[in-house]
């Protein structure tokens, strides 16, 4: 645990750094943010290879100006460090015109119209869910609401049945767990976009008034002047994009409408006596506490930032989380002030690639404070159960249980808790120690694996968790095998290593996230 | 100061408002309580909720539309040649008289 003193230091001493896999940034990056913009408003990190911008001029630059600062690589400065494959459909990191076409697809599905419509539906389950938490007055933002309410109403949007919902739910569940001394059942079609395969199949034979009706069925013009429908594939992938950034997003939103309002309750008893406030609130939770903190571009030809030179292939982070309180467009831009002017923030994006889902995002978190507000005017929160994450895309709260001032404190406990002890190691099994370099910055896994001939057993522990491998198979001295992970987000990992003694390289195909390098090393016992 | 007149497409009422050089169309529409123009993202061209017609005798003076609005256009509806974003229209003297419609003002 990093105390304050150290974090003080880290941050005030010396030239400025930033490093954003550092977790001792993760609960309060903005005074590093700020000191970014006032003394380097061009800063390059040397470990990683990358430039940031935190004013925010240039990040409205770096997003606007897309024909120097390309999304074709990614948004994530992983994936544009290490030129990562994107799965056709990818829209989001796409640039004209296949850019153009694919999101012309979505835009009319996600008009503010179209999404302020599904507020009874968002406000019945908002209801449903807080309603049974009201006597015991203990609820968490993210178990509760943000981690379950947001992926109902895409999966509403997308035609998937609340009851066949679970099942999808379930069947993740099931795929995933694993009882002691059984092996995981591997017999289902997988995870990620493929959870959805057996739907779109169904939903082609049986179409409703729904979008993944409208999306197998949406003629348009390709890149080659060819008018034709979705590939499967492409389907498969929007539906991937839609799923994942509707569920996570919205959730990171609520959870820091919880943190923020406890942390200022003169503003939420003003919100709670004018419900008129609650847009108002939603914008400046946004601006002050963004679900995406950052979003990268890929420098495409040479350009230069004040007065250096960024040559073609650099990689620029634009920091949304600093642009949206610098002091030159935001006055007093560290504090939270629901009255402040209205400048518009950073947090959907900017430009072409601005964020599709806004207009769902905003609807989702009005209806969600307001009808938390009408059952808890007040609230503290659990901080000692309570747990943020931070990744290059997303940062927030992974739990965060909040208690009313009458609550019978302790009845509830937090749904996800800290990793389980990890079972024995199997016998015979040789160790390794992998390193991949994912998205969400490096992650370390210990994998613990069986060579018997031709098939490999095992499992590969992280900081997620333990989870057994199947499908694994040797040939020489190539491995490979699937694991299928929970957190941060369901997703199956493809491994495929060559061991060389005791030195172990390869890759990881993430989902549909495209694929991250591996290198591991064995461990002597 | 310059004045710009709403017009509610779904019901012809009129709203006239006078709004300061700078300022846009969309941030007249807000100061001035005209329904129908959301503005929910504050101007920043992302929400398309300010869309409005601009009456043809004031196209030329308004300017076209950049790729940028066309692509947020996309999120409204029912979008015409004569489409705009209020928020991308900054109110100059030039523009003294404008006539938009509104044509979100049954929601």
């Amino acid at each position: 645990m990093v105390t304050n003193v150290s974090m003080a230091s880290a941050v005030n001493e010396g030239a400025v750094h930033w490093d954003p896999y550092d977790p001792r940034y993760f609960a309060n990056p903005y005074p590093v943010f700020r000191r970014l913009r006032e003394e380097a408003p061009f800063y390059y990190n040397e470990q990683y290879d990358f430039f940031a911008v935190s004013r925010y001029e240039d990040v409205v630059r770096t997003l606007g100006d897309r024909d120097t600062f390309i999304s074709a690589r990614g948004d994530i400065l992983e994936f544009i460090k290490n030129n990562t494959p994107m799965p056709p459909g990818m829209f989001i990191y796409e640039d004209p015109p296949l850019h153009t076409i694919h999101r012309g697809i979505l835009t009319r599905v996600f008009t503010p119209k179209k999404m302020n419509a599904l507020e009874p539906q968002i406000r019945a389950f908002c209801a449903n869910a807080l309603d049974p938490l009201v006597a015991g007055g203990e609820f968490n933002f993210i178990d509760d609401l943000g981690a379950e309410m947001p992926m109902r109403i895409i999966g509403m949007l997308l035609g998937i049945p609340d009851e066949d919902l679970k099942k999808v739910q379930h069947f993740v569940d099931q795929s995933l767990s694993t009882e002691p001394g059984k092996p995981m059942d591997t017999s289902g079609a997988s995870l990620g976009g493929d959870v959805y395969a057996d739907y779109i199949d169904w939903r082609a034979k049986n179409p409703s008034n729904d979008l993944m009706t409208e999306l197998l069925n949406v003629e348009f013009v390709d890149e080659t002047g060819t008018t034709r429908k979705l590939r499967r594939e492409e389907v498969l992938t929007f539906i991937g994009i839609l799923a994942g950034a509707g569920n996570e997003t919205t959730n990171r939103l609520i959870g820091w409408t919880g943190k923020t309002l406890a942390e200022h309750p003169d503003q939420r008893r003003q919100i709670h006596e004018n419900r008129g406030l609650i847009p108002q609130a939603i914008e400046e939770i946004l601006r002050f506490e963004p679900p995406g903190p950052a979003v990268s571009r890929y420098v495409a030809r040479d350009t230069e930032f004040y007065g250096t030179k960024v040559p073609e292939g650099s990689a620029v982070v634009g920091i949304s989380a600093a642009a949206n309180r610098d002091e030159r467009k935001f006055a007093n831009g560290d504090s939270f002030d629901i009255h402040r002017e209205r400048v518009p923030h950073l947090s959907f994006g900017y430009g072409f690639h601005n964020c599709l889902g806004n207009a769902l995002a905003r609807i989702e978190g009005r209806v969600a404070l307001d009808e938390i507000l009408k059952r808890f005017p007040d609230w503290e929160i659990d901080l000692d159960n309570a747990r943020l994450s931070s990744t290059s895309s997303v940062r927030g709260w992974e739990t965060l249980p909040a208690y009313a001032p009458n609550a019978k404190r302790g009845t509830r406990r937090p749904k996800a808790v800290a990793p389980e002890t990890p079972a024995p190691v199997p016998a015979g099994a040789e160790t390794w120690k992998m390193t991949l370099k994912t998205p969400m910055g490096p992650q370390e896994m210990t994998a613990h694996l069986i060579r018997q001939g031709d098939s490999l057993s095992g499992r590969v522990d992280s900081p997620a968790g333990s989870e057994a491998i199947h499908d694994g198979k040797v040939a020489g001295d190539v491995l490979t095998w699937i694991l299928n992970v929970k957190k941060p987000m369901p997703i199956q990992l493809t491994f495929e290593v060559k061991v060389q003694g005791d030195l172990m390289t390869g890759s990881v195909k993430l989902g549909v996230f495209g694929s991250a390098e591996l290198t591991g090393a064995r461990v002597h016992s | 100061m310059p004045k710009v007149t709403f017009i509610e497409d779904s019901n012809g009422s009129e709203h006239v408002v006078e709004v300061g050089v700078g300022l846009s169309v969309m941030q007249a529409a807000k100061l001035n309580g005209v329904p129908g123009i959301d503005g929910d993202c504050g101007g920043c061209c992302i929400c398309g909720t300010c869309h409005v017609y601009v009456e043809p005798a004031w196209r030329q003076r308004t300017g076209e539309r950049t790729d940028f609005e066309t692509a947020t256009l996309e999120f409204a509806e029912n979008v015409q040649a004569n489409s705009r974003l209020g928020c991308q229209i900054n109110m100059t003297e030039a523009l003294d008289g404008l006539v938009v419609r509104v044509p979100g003002s049954d929601r």
